[in-house]
C-alpha cells in the first residue's frame, strides 16, 4: 500500500484521524515519535528541538545551520521509516519532508475555529479568548516556519493531493474517504517505488552524516540518489587547500549503501 | 445518495470527474440544463445568464441587480432538479448555490499551471504555450473576482469544500472514487426530510426572485 501524511493545526482533530486511518489499515502511526528519534540523533532533547523548529525564525538567524540540521535529522528519521512502506505521518510538515515522492498521499486537514477553540478550552480548561488566542499562536508559529524552511504557505491547498474540511463531515467519514483514497492503485508500493524509496533513504542518510561532520555542515548541500550513486549539489566555498570537497565525498563515501559519489559544487570565494 | 456538486480549477478535470462520477453512481450529470432552466425562468438567453454568470462587472459598475436575479434563478433551478432525484452538478457556483443544505456533498478538483496548460494545449491543438497560459490566468481571474464580489469569499478557500482534490498526483479515475465514498456516507443521504428542505429553499428563492421584479 502507501505512506500518507496528514498536516493540520492545533486541535484540528488530525490525532484521531491518523489513529483511525492506521487502525483501519493495520498500519503504523508515527507522530511525535519521528521528534524524538531526531532528537536523540543529535543529542538534544525532544523539546529543544520543537523549540528550535517551531519558534520564528528572525531575519538574521545565527541559529540557521543547527535549525537545518534538525530538519535533515527528522527528515533522516522519517526516510528509515518511509522507506519500509505504509505508514501514516501526523508529525509536522510530511508534505513538505516528503515531497516529490510517489505513493505519498499528502493530506491537509482543516476544522472550524469554533470546533477547535472548543477542544482547546476543554483539554487545557482556557477561556475562550485564551483558547483562540493560543490557536492563533500555534498556528502562526507553525505557518512561518514552513515559509522560512521551504519558502511556502502552510494553507496553500496546491502542497496537498487532498485537503479534507471537518466543517460537514466527522473524523470517521474522513476516514473512510482517506481509505478509499489509499486502497487506489495510484498509492501501490510497486518494486520501482519501493526503489525510489530506498533512494530517498540513501540520500537522507547522506545529508544528515554531511550536517553532522564539523568541516561540512556549514554548507547548504542537496543530495540526491541515483541507486547506489550519490550526487551532492549546491555551494561551498573554494579554498586554497581545496579540501572542502575531498570533504563532502570522504562523508557522502563512508554512509554504508553508498559505492560512488559526484560533486556537482558551485565554488565561490569566501574572501573576495 | 446526496447531491454532488463539482467546482472546477481545472479547465478540464471538472467535467470528466464529474461524468465518472454519475457513471459509478447512476445519476444524471447536469451543468448547462440548469442554466437552460434558469434563462427559461428568467425568459432570457441561455448566454446571457452564461455571460452575466462569468464576467464579473466592469471595476467601476456595483453589484447590479440583474445579477443577484441570475443566481436566484439558478439557485432555484439547481434546487428543484435536486428535489426531485439525485445529480452531480459541475455547472456554475456549485459550491454556493446550495450552501448549509444538508445532503450535498461539495468537491474542488485544483491542479498545477502547468498541468492545466498542457491539458489546455491538448485539447485545442492550435492554442501555444503561451496562449494557454494567458487564457487560463483570465479565466482564473475572472472566477476569483466574481466569487470575491457575490460572496465576499475566496474561491480557493478549502473551507468552502468537504473535499478539495489536486490533480498532479491523483487520477481522474481514483478522485471519482474518493467523492464517490464521501457520498457514500449516511451523514449526506439525501431523504424526505432533506428533499423537502430543497423544494423549500427553491420557493425561497424564486420568492425573492420575484421581489426583486423582472
Amino acid at each position: 500500500m502507501a505512506i500518507i501524511t496528514i498536516c493540520r493545526g492545533t486541535r484540528s482533530g488530525g490525532e484521531a484521524l491518523a489513529a483511525c486511518v492506521a487502525e483501519r489499515l493495520g498500519w503504523p502511526a508515527l507522530g511525535r515519535e519521528a521528534l524524538q528519534l531526531a532528537a536523540a540523533e543529535v543529542g538534544v532533547t525532544e523539546e529543544q528541538l520543537v523549540q528550535k523548529m517551531q519558534e520564528a525564525p528572525r531575519l538574521w538567524d545565527r541559529h540557521m545551520v543547527a535549525r537545518r540540521a534538525y530538519v535533515v535529522a527528522l527528515q533522516a528519521a522519517l526516510a528509515e521509516r518511509v522507506a519500509e512502506g505504509d505508514l501514516v505521518y501526523h508529525g509536522v510538515a510530511g508534505q513538505l519532508l516528503l515531497r516529490g515522492l510517489p505513493a505519498v498521499l499528502r493530506v491537509r486537514l482543516i476544522a472550524p475555529l469554533q470546533t477547535r477553540v472548543r477542544a482547546v478550552m476543554e483539554r487545557d480548561g482556557l477561556g475562550r479568548d485564551a483558547a483562540a488566542r493560543h490557536i492563533a499562536r500555534q498556528d502562526a508559529s507553525r505557518a512561518r516556519w514552513v515559509r522560512m524552511m521551504y519558502g511556502e504557505d502552510i494553507a496553500d491547498p496546491q502542497l496537498y493531493d487532498l485537503v479534507v474540511s471537518l466543517e460537514t463531515m466527522d473524523v470517521r467519514d474522513a476516514c473512510a474517504l482517506l481509505e478509499a483514497a489509499l486502497r487506489q492503485p495510484d498509492f501501490d508500493l510497486t518494486p520501482a517505488v519501493l526503489a525510489r524509496l530506498a533512494e530517498f533513504r540513501l540520500a537522507c542518510r547522506v545529508r544528515f552524516a554531511l550536517v553532522r561532520d564539523g568541516e561540512t555542515r556549514a554548507h547548504n548541500l542537496e543530495v540526491e540518489a541515483h541507486g547506489t550513486t550519490i550526487e551532492v549539489s549546491g555551494s561551498a566555498p573554494l579554498l586554497t587547500s581545496g579540501r572542502t570537497g575531498e570533504r563532502i565525498a570522504a562523508v557522502a563515501r563512508a554512509v554504508p549503501g553508498v559505492e560512488s559519489v559526484r560533486l556537482k559544487l558551485q565554488w565561490f570565494d569566501p574572501y573576495p | 445518495m446526496p447531491i454532488i456538486t463539482i467546482s472546477r480549477g481545472t479547465l478540464t478535470g471538472g467535467r470528466a470527474v464529474a461524468t465518472c462520477l454519475a457513471e459509478m453512481l447512476g445519476v444524471p450529470c447536469l451543468a448547462r440544463e440548469v442554466l437552460q432552466e434558469a434563462a427559461r425562468e428568467l425568459n432570457a438567453s441561455e448566454e446571457t445568464v452564461r455571460h452575466k454568470l462569468e464576467v464579473p462587472p466592469g471595476r467601476w459598475a456595483l453589484l447590479t441587480r440583474d445579477r443577484r436575479r441570475y443566481l436566484l434563478a439558478l439557485q432555484a433551478a439547481l434546487a428543484t432538479q435536486g428535489a426531485s432525484g439525485d445529480l452531480v452538478y459541475h455547472g456554475l457556483a456549485g459550491q454556493f448555490l446550495l450552501r448549509g443544505l444538508p445532503g450535498v456533498v461539495r468537491a474542488r478538483l485544483i491542479a498545477p499551471l502547468e498541468l492545466r496548460v498542457r491539458a489546455l494545449i491538448t485539447a485545442h491543438h492550435a492554442t501555444t504555450q503561451q496562449a494557454a497560459e494567458r487564457f487560463i490566468r483570465h479565466v482564473d481571474r475572472d472566477r476569483r473576482r466574481w466569487v470575491r464580489l457575490m460572496y465576499g469569499a475566496e474561491i480557493d478557500d478549502p473551507a468552502l469544500y468537504d473535499v478539495t482534490i489536486n490533480l498532479r498526483a491523483i487520477a481522474l479515475e481514483t478522485a471519482c472514487r474518493i467523492i464517490a465514498e464521501l457520498a457514500r456516507q449516511p451523514r449526506y443521504r439525501l431523504g424526505d426530510a432533506e428533499r423537502a428542505k430543497l423544494a423549500a429553499f427553491a420557493a425561497t428563492s424564486r420568492q425573492q426572485l420575484a421581489e426583486l421584479g423582472g
